[in-house]
């Protein structure tokens, strides 16, 4: 009994201690933890304050016996104290000020323009900052990649947009998504040819981070999104005609026709003609009749509904066919269309309303209900 | 006696940055970080100018704004707002409450010591 007794002491002095020994484990390095983070907090204050004055002093005058010339070497004379500052540390010592300088720069970056701007570019690539975020777009860790990318944009750094541009094929989304943004930056819509051709198996997240990016430029993006139906990746060319749709210029037309006749994919054509369903031109309207009649269930579908979309009155016979020959689904997506193509169409579903067969009844009795007319009256 | 310039900035950088430019374009420049101290301070010191950025803790620039116009000692104050890029209804909700005039982040420090110039001399200073 008293051995049981004594191991029971023994065991909850044990876990005491341990529970101690942790404690004081935790306490110690949130102290540290605490310490580090406030160091680095006044080496950000104090390198936001002289990079505020080294951006924003006068530019010096050259001595006349100098040989150097350009506004490159008098930046170089204004940033002389702060590199011999950071030459004169020990290794250690300048890694962290040089992180507490690199935040300071990337920081004002966001904020200022003109020429205080340049100045502050030119700065990150005396410092080397720029080399080293261009290191980082290797590091092992994604986040580090991804942070690097967002500066590389921030900072304006022309050098990165073939490093930038090899990123949009990084494993992960949102370095490659960061990569875009960056390079759109650099290279305003004449980047969306690299992201294009360079992208693949884009996921949705990254398709409307993209597509943000796309509305920007809006017309200005045509014409390489027209490219990027070239692309070999199906998700690029869904992309395309998702985006040539919604910015709706009908430059696309031509194209978009082309790949709902001929694309060897029939994903790809359905998404071809939803889009000029939804550009509306003219021009489409042939084809779209045609495909009525196509024996891909999909592509049917998705022309009766472009038609549908466009209020296309020639397209009320091949439509009253899939009305009576189709399934369900398509017999109730081709009465919408016939009821959308106007007073004819009203009138052609009237008519079926009173057909002898249960469903194409029911199927005319709902559409003139969704268009707002009572079937009773019709 | 240089005109004095009170800042209400939350971003210690852009803070910084303004405060040097101001300081070296030779006006006398008091700095705070968040709403309620920029009006403790304007109540204080009824300064020459006031530069406001909108989103700031505790008290938005707004609401300092609209503070500082219903109140008789500092509703003459100039304040030009500092505004995130591209934010529309942000600008025109602060010229209707009475502000001077806005800047947009980014901004050219030297575009900005030029507005506070124009500002302060449309009020005769």
């Amino acid at each position: 009994m008293s051995f049981q007794i004594f191991l029971i002491l023994a065991l909850a002095a044990t876990a005491t201690f341990f529970v101690i020994v942790i404690s004081i484990g935790l306490v110690v390095h949130k102290a540290l933890h605490s310490k580090k983070t406030q160091r680095q907090q006044n080496l950000y204050t104090e390198y936001s304050q002289q990079v505020a004055e080294v951006i924003l002093q006068d530019l010096p005058v050259l001595p006349e016996d100098s040989t150097a010339s350009g506004v490159f070497d008098q930046y170089e004379i204004l940033l002389a104290p702060l590199k011999d500052k950071l030459e004169k540390m020990s290794k250690g010592k300048r890694s962290l000020n040089r992180k507490a300088v690199k935040l300071a720069l990337i920081d004002f970056a966001k904020d200022v323009a003109g020429e205080t701007s340049d100045r502050l570019v030119y700065f990150c690539y005396s410092l080397g900052l720029v080399d080293d975020e261009i290191k980082l777009l290797e590091s092992k860790n994604w986040w580090d990649r991804a942070q690097a990318a967002h500066d590389l944009g921030v900072l304006k750094a022309r050098r990165a947009v073939t490093p930038l541009a090899k990123t949009l094929e990084d494993e992960n989304p949102d370095v490659r998504i960061q990569a875009m943004q960056s390079l759109v930056i650099l290279g305003g819509v004449h980047s969306l040819q690299t992201i294009l051709v360079k992208s693949r198996n884009i996921s949705q997240w990254t398709a409307i981070e993209l597509s943000i990016i796309v509305m920007r430029f809006k017309e200005e993006a045509v014409p390489f999104l027209i490219d990027g139906l070239k692309s070999s990746d199906q998700s690029i060319v869904l992309f395309c005609i998702e985006m040539l749709a919604e910015i709706g210029f009908v430059s696309a037309v031509e194209s978009l026709r082309t790949m709902a006749r001929d694309y060897p994919n029939v994903v790809i054509r359905a998404k071809a003609v939803e889009a000029l369903g939804r550009l509306g031109d003219q021009r489409a309207e042939g084809l779209l009749v045609e495909l009525l009649a196509n024996p891909f269930p999909n592509l049917r579908y998705k022309a009766i509904e472009a038609v549908g979309r466009i209020g296309l009155r020639s397209a009320l016979s091949p439509l009253e066919e899939r009305l009576r020959a189709g399934p369900l689904h398509e017999k109730i997506l081709a009465a919408r269309s016939i009821a959308a193509a106007g007073p004819e169409g009203i009138s052609l579903l009237t008519s079926i309303k009173n057909a002898e067969n249960d469903v194409l009844r029911g199927v005319a009795h709902q559409v003139l209900e969704e268009f707002h007319i009572d079937p009773s009256l019709a | 006696m240089p005109e004095t310039i009170l800042i209400a900035e939350d971003q210690q950088h852009i803070r910084a940055l303004i405060e040097y430019k101001l300081k070296n374009s030779g006006y006398a420049v008091v700095a705070v970080e968040d709403g309620v101290a920029a009006l403790t301070k304007a109540r204080e010191l009824i300064p020459t100018l006031i530069l406001l950025d909108v989103m700031m803790p505790l008290m938005t620039g707004f609401e300092v704004l609209s503070a500082l116009k219903q109140d008789e000692n500092t509703k003459n104050i100039p304040i030009l707002l500092v505004t995130a890029q591209s934010k529309e209804e942000e600008v025109l909700k602060g010229l209707e409450l009475g502000a001077e005039d806005y800047i947009t982040k980014p901004f050219s420090p030297n575009e900005l010591a030029a507005r506070v110039k124009k500002v302060l001399l449309r009020h005769g200073k």
